[in-house]
C-alpha cells in the first residue's frame, strides 16, 4: 500500500469532530441534522454494522428557539415506576432546570430505538454556553452549518443603518409624530 | 314645569358644547407635525411644529403594478416583498415609538396586509427583536421576562392566515383536512 493510499485509509475511518452552534435553532429540526453526523449517514462507507459515526459538539444549547408557543405547550413525560409517579414537565421548566436536556432528548428521539442508540448518544457532547473544555475543542475540525437564520435585534443594528434603510411606509401629511 | 326647565337646560348645554367641539383650525391642518414643549421663564410653551417627513427621500414604491380591474393595489401588495417577522428594519416602520402597530388610516395598507404586518409585529415583539420599541415600563431585556417568555422563540409566517391550528388530538381524527380553515 502506497503512502497516499494509507493516508486515505486513515482519513476514511477516522472520527471527525463537528461543532454545531444551537443559537436560535429549533432542536427538533437540528436533531435530524445532528443525527446524520452522529450515525455517519453522510459517509459513503455507511453501513449499520459499520462503526463510522462522528462526534458532534453542540454549543450554546441554552439559546435554542422553539416555534410559536411550544415552550409552554410541549410536555416531557417521566415515570418513576411507582404508583402515581408520573410527571409532566413543560419544555420551559425542563430547559430552566437543565439547558442541555431538550436537545439531547430531541436527538435521542430522532434515532431508531436499537442497541446502537445509547452508544451513538455517547458521541454527542452538549454545552449550554460557549465554555467548551480545551481537550474537546482541540479535536474539532468541522462546523455544521446552521439551519435557521439567526435574527438580528433592532437595537443591535447601528442607528445610522436603521435611518438610511429604504422606507416602505410614509406618514400621512397630518400625522403627529410620537 | 320641570321638563320645560330640563329641555331649556339641555338646549343651552348643547349649544355651549357644540361650539367648543366644532373643529375649527387656524393653522394649516395637513402637515406632518411634531409637538414640542419648552419652558420660557415662568410659562410653558407647547407648539405643533410642521416638519418635513424624514422618510420621503428613502421611499420605495412600485407603481407599475395594476390589478385586473384597473385599480392600484396597496403599496405593500404591489412591492411583493416576502417579509418575515425577523425583518425588523421593515416592521419597525409600521409601529409607534412604544412598539404599538399603527392603525390602517395611517399606514394606508389594504386590510389583508394590515393584518399580516400587524401579526408579524406581534411576532417580532414576542421574539424580543424590537425591544427598543416598547413601552417605558418594559425591562428591555428578553432574558429577564417571566417564565416561558424568557427563552428564544421563532414563528412560522404561514400560520398567520390559518383560521384554526389543529390540536394534538386532531391527529387521531379521520379527515384531517376538513379541520383546516
Amino acid at each position: 500500500m502506497s503512502a497516499a493510499k494509507r493516508v486515505q485509509q486513515w482519513a476514511t475511518f477516522a472520527r471527525t469532530w463537528h461543532i454545531f452552534d444551537c443559537k436560535w435553532q429549533d432542536p427538533y429540526e437540528s436533531a435530524n441534522l445532528i443525527k446524520k453526523y452522529l450515525m455517519g449517514l453522510h459517509k459513503p462507507i455507511y453501513h449499520p454494522m459499520n462503526d463510522c459515526g462522528d462526534v458532534v459538539v453542540c454549543v450554546n444549547s441554552r439559546d435554542i428557539a422553539l416555534r410559536g408557543d411550544d415552550w409552554k405547550q410541549r410536555a416531557y413525560f417521566h415515570h418513576t415506576g411507582y404508583p402515581g409517579g408520573a410527571t409532566w414537565t413543560l419544555a420551559w421548566e425542563l430547559h430552566s432546570k437543565d439547558p442541555t436536556m431538550i436537545i439531547k432528548k430531541a436527538v435521542y428521539r430522532s434515532m431508531k430505538g436499537n442497541l446502537q442508540r445509547r452508544h451513538t448518544m455517547e458521541r454527542l457532547l452538549i454545552y449550554p454556553g460557549m465554555n467548551v473544555p480545551e481537550d474537546v475543542m482541540q479535536n474539532v475540525t468541522n462546523q455544521i452549518r446552521q439551519i435557521r437564520y439567526v435574527p438580528v435585534r433592532l437595537d443591535h443594528i447601528p442607528e445610522e443603518e436603521v435611518k438610511s434603510f429604504p422606507k416602505v411606509m410614509d406618514y400621512p401629511e397630518n400625522y403627529v409624530l410620537k | 314645569m320641570t321638563s320645560l326647565f330640563r329641555t331649556g337646560f339641555l338646549l343651552a348645554k348643547n349649544s355651549i358644547i357644540a361650539s367648543s367641539v366644532r373643529s375649527l383650525s387656524i393653522t394649516k391642518p395637513l402637515n406632518l407635525k411634531e409637538i414640542r414643549e419648552q419652558q420660557k421663564g415662568q410659562s410653558i410653551v407647547i407648539e405643533g411644529v410642521i416638519v418635513p417627513s424624514p422618510r420621503t427621500e428613502l421611499l420605495v414604491r412600485n407603481d407599475s403594478v395594476t390589478s385586473e380591474d384597473g385599480k392600484q393595489p396597496c403599496y405593500m401588495c404591489s412591492l411583493g416583498l416576502d417579509v418575515k417577522h425577523t425583518d425588523v428594519l421593515i416592521l419597525s416602520q409600521f409601529v409607534r415609538s412604544d412598539g404599538c402597530m399603527l392603525p390602517r388610516r395611517i399606514t394606508g395598507l389594504c386590510s389583508r396586509q394590515q393584518k399580516k404586518i400587524g401579526k408579524m409585529v406581534t411576532m417580532a415583539q414576542k421574539a424580543g427583536l424590537m425591544i427598543n420599541l416598547t413601552p417605558g415600563n418594559c425591562k428591555k431585556d428578553p432574558k429577564k421576562r417571566f417564565g416561558y417568555k424568557k427563552f428564544n422563540t421563532y414563528f412560522d409566517e404561514s400560520t398567520i392566515f390559518v383560521k384554526r391550528l389543529p390540536k394534538q388530538e386532531d391527529r387521531f381524527r379521520r379527515s384531517g383536512s376538513m379541520y383546516f380553515n
